[in-house]
């Protein structure tokens, strides 16, 4: 729990940092309506960067930060210019123009250079697992003070939008967003750092109209949504990035779902509605599975992942005791290689050398291993898929019962249809 | 005695290669997949090859993406080499586009490096972790005493389409391997001390040189080539490298700083920059002085205070 602790305090700080400024810019993003914006950026940042790096410039370095710094100002200089084209083409078309000319002028750049692809990519994929403690004091005070003049200048940013001002205002929001994302896409990673901007902001919208409570309730959501995704990714041992970008959907799909909470009469629609679609997915299942019950079976796969006696009820005695069988040798194979595999790593620094014919050797034992335990894993496949196809009309009926049992309204509304009711 | 005066000849023939290339002799042209290949053609070839890669130095050959002058390099190329082992599988697609049954698999002009290597890290099947190479861990080459395989390998392919040449081949890899020979007596030396001391890599590119120096690589940071480390497998490695007293972690120049700086940090231990590659970094200019640096570079970072 302490290595837990060690480990993702400084992460979660850094979610919280990036979660405080980035939910506020999501909420401008999604009334301006341009959702990608942050990608366009963060790829010019990284063209910039590009840049710097085929000049000699070292990854860290000043003029690094000095050309990714310009070439952002410049992209942000072209979106607040290219208003005036909105009325004709959409503004994400034009940020999606940035992003791709962006991202393969710098493909082109690095193709010259030893080491490039890694260079743009370390840019673009940062890992807020292995956040330093130098890096987050290096930004917090940056975001407070972007924060801070946008707060001041909260009145006339939001208001003004027409005319030479509303250029200038519009430069300012997209330099200003420039600066951070720059920044915290090379912390983060672009997909993490997407999911800090817009789902926070998209939960705020959800639950409420005032900006401040809006920016608030995504605040409280990023932060709950951040801690569930380290703590997952620390669970189960997943990549911290990915699993927390899914949690970041968990949360909005649940902010969603839980929106109808609000109202009575909201609610039991979506609980029906709820049940209407895992009626529906009992029900086809159960037909697929008639159909084709040698094929993948989604549901009846997952649920017997999680409880295998469900597999014990369709399968015959002596159907049973094959899929054991096979089970047990399959997972002694297993055994085998992992100790072969772990014998021939240790002999590489401890106790007697192994020379190379009995590396050999112990190679072809484990490929003859490997292939073994391919034949117990088919023999399981196909002990299943036959009991399956041999039950498969007694499972597709439980199955369609369960649905009906899940949406009894089903069988109402159908007699409706089927057998209107006889004028009087 | 005649060792003495072979090396530094040996180090002039491949100084004077391009010149005489310019000069436009009629060299076999071979194409290697990856740089260290290319060198170890031109320890065997000497003057009569005009060998090339077809991955640039310090680029990562498993992510290679083929371009349309690699196609033309092939087809007009007398010998083909490759690393196998699934490490250069864009090769296959490029040669069918070729399309000259000679340089194809099984052709005569078709060379696999790793013809007789007895593979490390073999999986029956994708069980366990590390290395997702059912068929083996690819990087033999850093087995000196895999050179010696590759370049009778490469004698034979080259005696076959060069007949003429091949009493100059056998007679420059009999230098070439009498000045392993003697290189590998100072890297023994020079690496006993680190026996079984543990030390933690990015990626499972050592297998092969920790079983020649006798090295224990401990433990890896990328569990899952591709993904990045999750937080309980950091976790487990920083307590490792606590209670076993790893003191170096080793990267590569292509494989990601920031999750070695971050263990590095938290554990106190230094970062070893090793080369898999000819040219991955500038001292490693061909093969022995791939491991030259490799095992100097090693034994650098455990010199000094912990």
């Amino acid at each position: 729990m302490n290595d837990a602790l060690a480990l993702l305090w400084l992460p979660f700080a850094a979610s919280i940092v990036l979660v405080g400024i980035h939910a506020y810019f999501g909420l401008r993003v999604i009334a301006r309506g341009v959702i990608f914006v942050d990608l366009a950026l963060a790829q010019i940042a990284a063209l910039g960067a590009t840049v710097a790096f085929m000049l000699g410039h070292a990854a860290q370095s000043q003029a690094t930060l000095a050309w990714s710094l310009g070439f952002t100002l410049l992209a942000a200089l072209l979106l607040a210019s290219t208003r005036g084209l909105s009325a004709r083409i959409p503004q994400e078309a034009l940020i999606g123009v940035i992003y791709v000319v962006a991202a393969a002028a710098s493909f082109l750049l690095v193709d010259k250079a030893p080491q490039g692809t890694e260079h743009i990519k370390q840019i673009l994929t940062g890992n807020i697992l292995t956040v330093g403690p130098g890096e987050l004091l290096a930004i917090a005070p940056l975001y407070a003070a972007i924060g801070f003049l946008h707060w001041l200048t909260r009145a006339r940013s939001a208001a003004g939008t027409s005319g030479r001002s509303g250029w200038a205002w519009d430069f300012f929001f997209f330099a200003t967003f420039g600066v951070v994302v720059t920044s915290s896409v090379a912390l983060a990673g672009v997909l993490l750092v997407f999911s800090f901007l817009i789902i926070p902001a998209a939960i705020g919208v959800l639950y409420a109209d005032r900006p401040f409570v809006q920016l608030v309730i995504g605040w409280i959501a990023g932060a709950a949504a951040s801690l569930a995704g380290l703590a997952a990714s620390y669970a189960w041992d997943l990549p911290t990035g990915a699993t927390m970008v899914c949690a970041f959907g968990v949360a909005l799909a649940c902010a969603s779902v839980l929106r109808p909470l609000r109202s009575i009469a909201k609610l039991r629609a979506a609980a029906s509605a709820l049940r209407a679609i895992l009626a529906l997915c009992l029900a086809a299942s159960g037909m697929w599975l008639a159909l084709a019950p040698r094929a993948d079976q989604p549901l009846l796969d997952s649920i017997e992942s999680f409880a295998p006696a469900l597999r014990a009820s369709y399968l015959s005695d002596i159907e049973r005791a094959t899929y054991d069988e096979a089970d047990v040798y399959s997972d002694r194979h297993r055994r085998q290689i992992e100790r072969l595999n772990a014998m021939e790593s240790a002999s590489r620094w401890q106790g007697r050398e192994l020379d190379d014919f009995e590396v050999r050797r112990i190679s072809s034992f484990l490929q003859s291993y490997g292939e073994m335990r391919k034949g117990e894993e088919f023999v399981k496949r196909e002990v299943r898929a036959r009991a399956r196809e041999r039950t498969r009309w007694w499972l597709c009926a439980t199955l369609v019962l369960l649905a009906l049992l899940t949406y009894p309204e089903a069988v109402l509304r159908a007699r409706r249809v089927l057998l209107p009711r006889a004028p009087r | 005695m005649r060792s003495a005066w072979i090396g530094p000849l040996f180090a002039l023939s491949l100084f004077l290669a391009p010149a005489a290339d310019a000069a436009g002799g009629a060299r076999l042209r071979v194409v290697a997949t990856t740089t260290d290949l290319q060198s170890l053609v031109e320890a065997v070839g000497g003057e009569r090859v005009a060998a090339s890669a077809i991955v640039p130095p310090g680029r990562d050959p498993e992510e290679y993406q083929p371009r349309p002058q690699d196609l033309s390099r092939l087809k007009d190329a007398a010998l083909v080499v490759r690393v196998g082992v699934d490490y250069d599988l864009w090769l296959d697609r490029l040669l069918a586009q070729a399309g000259e049954p000679a340089l194809e698999r099984g052709g005569a002009r078709y060379v696999d490096a790793s013809f007789a290597i007895a593979l490390l890290d073999v999986r029956g099947s994708a069980v366990g972790p590390g290395h997702p190479h059912g068929s083996g861990n690819p990087h033999y080459w850093l087995d000196p005493s895999n050179a010696e395989i590759i370049t009778g390998t490469l004698l034979e392919a080259l005696a076959r389409i060069d007949a003429a040449g091949a009493r100059y081949y056998e007679r420059r890899r009999i230098a070439f391997l009498e000045q392993l020979a003697e290189r590998e007596r100072t890297w023994s030396r020079t690496l006993a001390s680190l026996q079984g001391v543990p030390l933690i890599a990015y990626h499972n590119n050592w297998a092969y040189f920790a079983r020649r120096f006798r090295l224990n690589f401990a433990g890896y940071i990328e569990a899952k080539p591709g993904v990045p480390p999750g937080p309980a497998h950091l976790a487990g490695l920083l307590a490792a490298m606590r209670s076993q007293g790893i003191r170096v972690i080793v990267r590569q120049p292509y494989e990601p700083e920031r999750d070695t700086r971050f263990l590095a940090e938290r554990s106190g231990a230094r970062v070893v920059t090793l080369a898999a590659s000819v040219g991955s970094v500038a001292q490693a200019g061909n093969y022995l002085s791939l491991l030259d640096h490799n095992v100097s570079a090693l034994a650098n970072g455990y010199a000094g205070p912990p």
